[in-house]
């Protein structure tokens, strides 16, 4: 188990995906991800990724310059 | 006489070449092939059946005569010491530009170098490309899957074109009932911009090609014929290409900082230097610069570093202009890095511009400072300011 931080600030879309999907292919379950973004498009995706995934989104916050979301991985197949 | 040393003939390092004048600058040029290769002809070669040859040229005809070409394998750059090694020679330089492209790692997904050698692709080179197009011939039914591995490679709009041009070829062969195209990729929409995916995606559905988002390969089951995604989905195929991880350079380049964690040489966005050093350029496909990894970009920073070389303060813009070309006519995708992707659909007239450009590919590469100035208009003409978002 571990926390796995993804810095995607300044990426424009789909860069904050793509650094995720690249965290994710390492991850473990049990694994908390929590990517930093700022492209207004990350939201929806980011949205759209967890439902698709499976995952398990535990936080979704506008903070006052980034977006912030913490995804626990549940859905990886060992 | 300034010792400039090139490593990697491609578009970026030839054009660089043949830019630096001869009575100031020495120029060497290190290639482990010894034909350069026009890279978007591999699909045309994969799915129009174009003979392999039209795309490919010896270098050495390329380079203008004072260039030396050395043909060999580089195993070292050591940026401190200014060296270069090679399997059979040891060279210093007085400026070094890294144009070695990006590396093709297929052993990085299970079960990938395995479908490349079965079917070929349209991104190892114009043997394999040629290879995919015998497949193809081959097949009479089932579904022609095209699959990408990491968000991050060469020509954005590749998978796009390959499942147009794909659709078009099977129509053709009378199997468009038989035979479906799958287009797989990483991201949320049917392009990474979803302004170019909006435009695209109705001509997708048009031509009958499915769409599946989200789907990074994991995995190859070339036994049960299944790929996995990261994602956790699979798709079945009765042929497959997988665009494979690319990286940058494989040899090892001290100090090791420069590279990043997938061993792109880090540089100055605008300026092409290597990070840390005055002395040192990195140019296209091998670079971490934030922009499209595509012949454009290359050139515009070969223009940029041969510009510097002679003293002036040049700077690349981040400037794309990827063609996609769809069953109609197709779009041009254009941006920098202050701007998101533009499309600019294209008239038959636009188009024409695109195919008189694959024409003259080999002469704008042996004489880059005559076409310059034809470039340097067309950039400007469609810069994405003033695009806006009207197209132009």
């Amino acid at each position: 188990m571990a926390v796995i931080r993804v810095d995607a600030r300044g990426m424009a879309c789909p860069g904050p995906i793509s650094a995720l999907t690249k965290a994710y292919r390492k991850a473990k379950n049990g694994d908390i991800l929590e990517v930093l973004a700022t492209d207004p498009g990350f939201k929806p995706d980011v949205q759209a990724w967890v439902k698709r995934t499976g995952n398990e989104l535990t936080e979704l916050t506008e903070e006052k310059d980034y977006i912030k979301a913490s995804i626990k991985v549940t859905a990886k197949k060992t | 006489m300034k010792k400039v040393v090139i490593l990697g003939g491609g578009g970026g390092g030839a054009i660089l070449a043949n830019l630096l004048p001869k009575d100031e600058f020495d120029v060497t040029v290190i290639d482990k092939k010894e034909n350069h290769v026009f890279l978007p002809g591999n699909l045309f070669i994969a799915f129009m059946g174009h003979k392999k040859e039209r795309y490919m040229k010896p270098l050495k005809e390329l380079l203008k005569p004072h260039i030396k070409f050395l043909h060999d394998e580089i195993i070292s750059l050591d940026l401190n010491e200014r060296k270069i090694k090679t399997k059979g020679k040891e060279i210093e330089y007085d400026y070094v530009a890294i144009a070695t492209g990006a590396h093709l790692d297929y052993d990085a997904i299970s079960g990938n170098t395995e479908l490349l050698n079965k079917f070929g692709d349209y991104y190892s080179g114009p043997e394999n490309a040629a290879k995919l197009h015998n497949t193809l011939m081959g097949m009479k039914e089932g579904n022609f899957v095209i699959a990408v591995a990491d968000p991050i490679y060469m020509c954005p709009p590749a998978p796009q074109k390959g499942a147009f041009l794909s659709s078009k070829f099977f129509a053709k062969r009378g199997l468009k009932e038989k035979v479906k195209v799958i287009l797989a990729l990483p991201f949320p929409h049917a392009y990474s911009s979803k302004v170019i995916s909006d435009i695209i995606e109705p001509e997708l559905r048009k031509e009958g090609i499915e769409v599946h988002t989200f789907f990074t390969v994991d995995s190859i089951d070339t036994k049960n014929k299944k790929i996995f995604s990261v994602e956790g989905e699979e798709i079945n195929y009765e042929v497959a290409v997988v665009i494979p991880i690319h990286e940058g350079p494989e040899y090892e380049v001290k100090p090791a900082e420069v590279k990043d964690d997938s061993n792109y040489i880090k540089i100055d966005k605008y300026t092409s230097k290597v990070e840390g050093f005055d002395d040192a350029y990195a140019i296209g496909d091998c670079t971490n610069a934030p922009t499209s990894k595509s012949g454009v970009t290359a050139h515009l920073q070969a223009e940029t570093v041969a510009s510097r070389l002679q003293g002036f303060d040049a700077k690349y813009s981040g400037r794309t202009n990827c063609p996609l070309l769809t069953n109609g006519t197709g779009l041009f995708i254009i941006s920098d890095y202050d701007h998101p992707p533009v499309p600019v659909k294209l008239s038959k007239f636009k188009r024409l511009m695109e195919d008189l450009f694959v024409a003259t590919y080999w002469d704008a590469i042996r004489y880059p400072e005559l076409w310059e100035p034809i470039f340097k208009a067309y950039f400007e003409a469609t810069n994405p300011e003033v695009l806006g978002k009207e197209g132009w």
